[in-house]
């Protein structure tokens, strides 16, 4: 069956068709800060954004309720949030929905994390291909392409005045066949598309070797000077875990007023001394073993565990740094462990 | 290692793994100026009967409003007509847990990680290496043990404090000092005038007593600095890796393996542990730990 396709400027009555069942959110700039807002029902404009915006927070929120406790009669109640309902994702990147499918493997092993999954499992992505790549960009070295993607529901190309709209999918399926409006693709919209997605993918010039990652990391683990130079320059400020979409790590926390209380979990960040900090000790306090837990883990751990580097390429450590540290250049110059007698 | 083979506890609340059971506190036993036990029962008569564990598993204790922190169990899963977990005042949590009186209600959420491995355990004759409060995970399992005694062979405990006021469990001590089947030693840091056991560090008094290493299994647990001095006593004593096992305790805030900071090398202590081999975690001993 031939793939659809949509005029631009008719987004907006696809997403209206759409909001009846989802609450949907589109890539925003209103609040200053870009963000996945709520729709507003105006046009959507994809042009300005390479992939500031992080979806992340959409099933893993910055900050959110776990239960609310109430004191009764000597005893504690404890009573669930709401159900949020089901979120469509109108212009997620290749990158980010691949990180959902990444940090998954953490909230479904052993034990289900009810609050991650069921808003993943209720929700709808809808990729909006990556034309303009940033410079720091470099999906392409942990296999993904910037204008495909196996982890999304619909995929939409940019092929001009419209985007060609591919079904990945059952759940896209469905919403294609209840949607009106759409036209379909003919053989000239496929070969724009197959244009665009190559130089879009060609684009992409920033590179890591992946090859023997993980036991490239582990044999350089205990190389303190190295780590003490790469970590050299970080202030520790956290902002390339709480903007990277696979950093999943939180913290759980309660607050109480009066007889009633809330416990919530937040973000939270393995460059923080505090995130490991024990009363009676630490066993991060000094930084570059904080920095060099970050590398590992993404690199090497959490690929130990799930079979998956937890680095999506998606460049936002390397632009959002305010000190220019830069996550390639690490792991393109990690030591080599030299053999005895060799 | 990371393919575990721990089942998930069983004992959800509202099938959601972060909603805590209400527990009540029982009695409260003062083991030194700031360490007490906490003898708690659930509130739901019906997962009182049913709740089971094993030798060496956590919970995540809740004081509501405070927040939520990990203890392991530290009473016998072969006495079983309440639960113990043991708190030093450290945080704010311990603090808050210092507060409570008998009747306080409390969450609880477990049982969390692996446990002794009984199984490898059996037929042995086992050293147990306990520096203050880490007596209490330890204190399960030699329950256990002394309870199921034909399953084992010669037990020894090496137990020290800083000072005799340190020692925790001095009701255990007792009633194992009185025991045939156990050689139990007990060592503080430093004596006072009425002290009249052994004076010296754990590490040190374990060389003294020099336990065989044949047929043998070392289990340790105690502040970091003691079990980081007594791998190398085990090791000269002629203990293997793999004969050396010790329980380790992180910042765990969700217990299941989820929230990251328990992460050492590519082991998560609450989802992988808390009981590990040395030879499981010797790597990661000389820097992270």
């Amino acid at each position: 069956m031939a793939n659809k396709k949509i005029s631009k400027k008719d987004i907006a009555k696809l997403l209206n068709q759409w909001s009846r069942e989802f609450a949907v959110f589109v890539p925003s700039k209103e609040s200053g800060i870009a963000t996945m807002a709520r729709w507003d029902g105006k046009d959507v404009t994809l042009d300005w954004y390479r992939n500031t915006v992080i979806p992340k927070a959409n099933f893993l929120p910055a900050m959110e309720e776990m239960f609310r406790f109430q004191k009764d009669k000597e005893s504690y109640n404890i009573e669930l949030p709401p159900d949020g309902g089901k979120q469509l994702i109108f212009g997620i990147r290749p990158c980010d929905a691949r990180a959902l499918a990444i940090i998954d493997a953490n909230f479904k092993n052993l034990y289900q994390d009810p609050y991650y999954l069921s808003r993943r499992d209720s929700a709808v992505l809808i990729g909006v291909g990556c034309i303009n790549p940033s410079e720091s960009c470099f999906c392409t070295s942990l296999g993904i392409s910037p204008t495909e993607s196996k982890d999304v529901d619909l995929m939409l190309t940019d092929i001009g005045d419209q985007f060609l709209i591919e079904e990945v999918t059952d759940k896209g399926k469905k919403l294609i066949a209840k949607a009106s409006g759409l036209g379909e693709a003919t053989k000239e919209d496929e070969t724009r598309a197959k244009e665009m997605k190559e130089t879009s993918y060609n684009k992409v010039t920033r590179k890591i070797n992946t090859e023997g990652i993980v036991e490239r990391l582990i044999a350089c683990f205990d190389d303190q000077d190295f780590w003490e130079k790469i970590a050299a320059k970080c202030i520790s400020c956290g902002i390339c875990t709480l903007l990277c979409p696979t950093c999943y790590c939180f913290d759980i926390n309660d607050e109480l007023t009066k007889q009633q209380g809330t416990r919530f979990r937040s973000l939270d960040s393995c460059a923080f001394p505090v995130y490991t900090k024990m009363p009676m000790e630490n066993p991060r306090a000094e930084k570059w073993k904080r920095v060099r837990q970050k590398v590992c883990h993404k690199y090497g751990f959490f690929p130990m565990s799930f079979n998956a580097i937890a680095c999506t390429g998606c460049g936002r450590c390397i632009r959002l740094c305010p000190v220019n540290w830069d996550i390639t250049q690490v792991l393109n110059n990690l030591p080599v462990k030299t053999e005895v007698g060799k | 290692m990371t393919t575990t083979n721990i089942s998930p506890s069983k004992f959800l609340a509202q099938d959601n793994v972060y909603l805590p059971h209400i527990v009540v506190i029982e009695k409260i036993i003062e083991e030194t100026p700031n360490i007490r036990t906490l003898h708690f029962n659930f509130k739901d008569k019906k997962l009182q009967k049913e709740f089971s564990f094993e030798s060496g598993q956590f919970g995540e204790y809740s004081v509501f409003g405070i927040g939520e922190a990990p203890f392991c169990i530290s009473s016998s899963p072969t006495r079983r007509d309440h639960l113990e977990f043991a708190v030093q005042r450290v945080g704010r949590v311990t603090n808050a847990l210092h507060r409570l009186g008998v009747g306080a209600e409390i969450g609880f959420r477990g049982p969390y990680g692996n446990s002794f491995p009984l199984d490898y355990l059996g037929g042995k004759n086992l050293v147990f290496v306990g520096g203050g409060i880490g007596l209490a995970p330890l204190r399960s399992l030699i329950w256990n043990v002394i309870d199921n005694k034909d399953k084992y062979k010669n037990i020894d405990i090496i137990y020290g404090a800083r000072t005799p006021a340190d020692l925790c469990f001095k009701y255990d001590l007792d009633s194992w000092s009185k025991n045939k089947t156990v050689n139990m030693v007990t060592t503080v840091d430093r004596g006072d005038e009425s002290w009249t056991g052994k004076t010296g560090v754990v590490p040190k008094i374990l060389e003294e007593v020099a336990p065989s290493a044949k047929n043998a299994a070392a289990i340790v647990c105690g502040p970091p600095i003691m079990i980081r001095f007594t791998f190398p006593v085990l090791t000269k004593l002629g203990f293997t890796p793999e004969q050396m096992l010790t329980t380790l305790e992180k910042r765990m805030k969700c217990g299941i393996g989820k929230c990251g900071r328990c992460n050492i090398g590519n082991i998560f202590v609450c989802r992988d542990g808390p009981v590990f081999s040395y030879a499981q975690i010797k790597s990661f001993v000389s820097s992270e730990y």
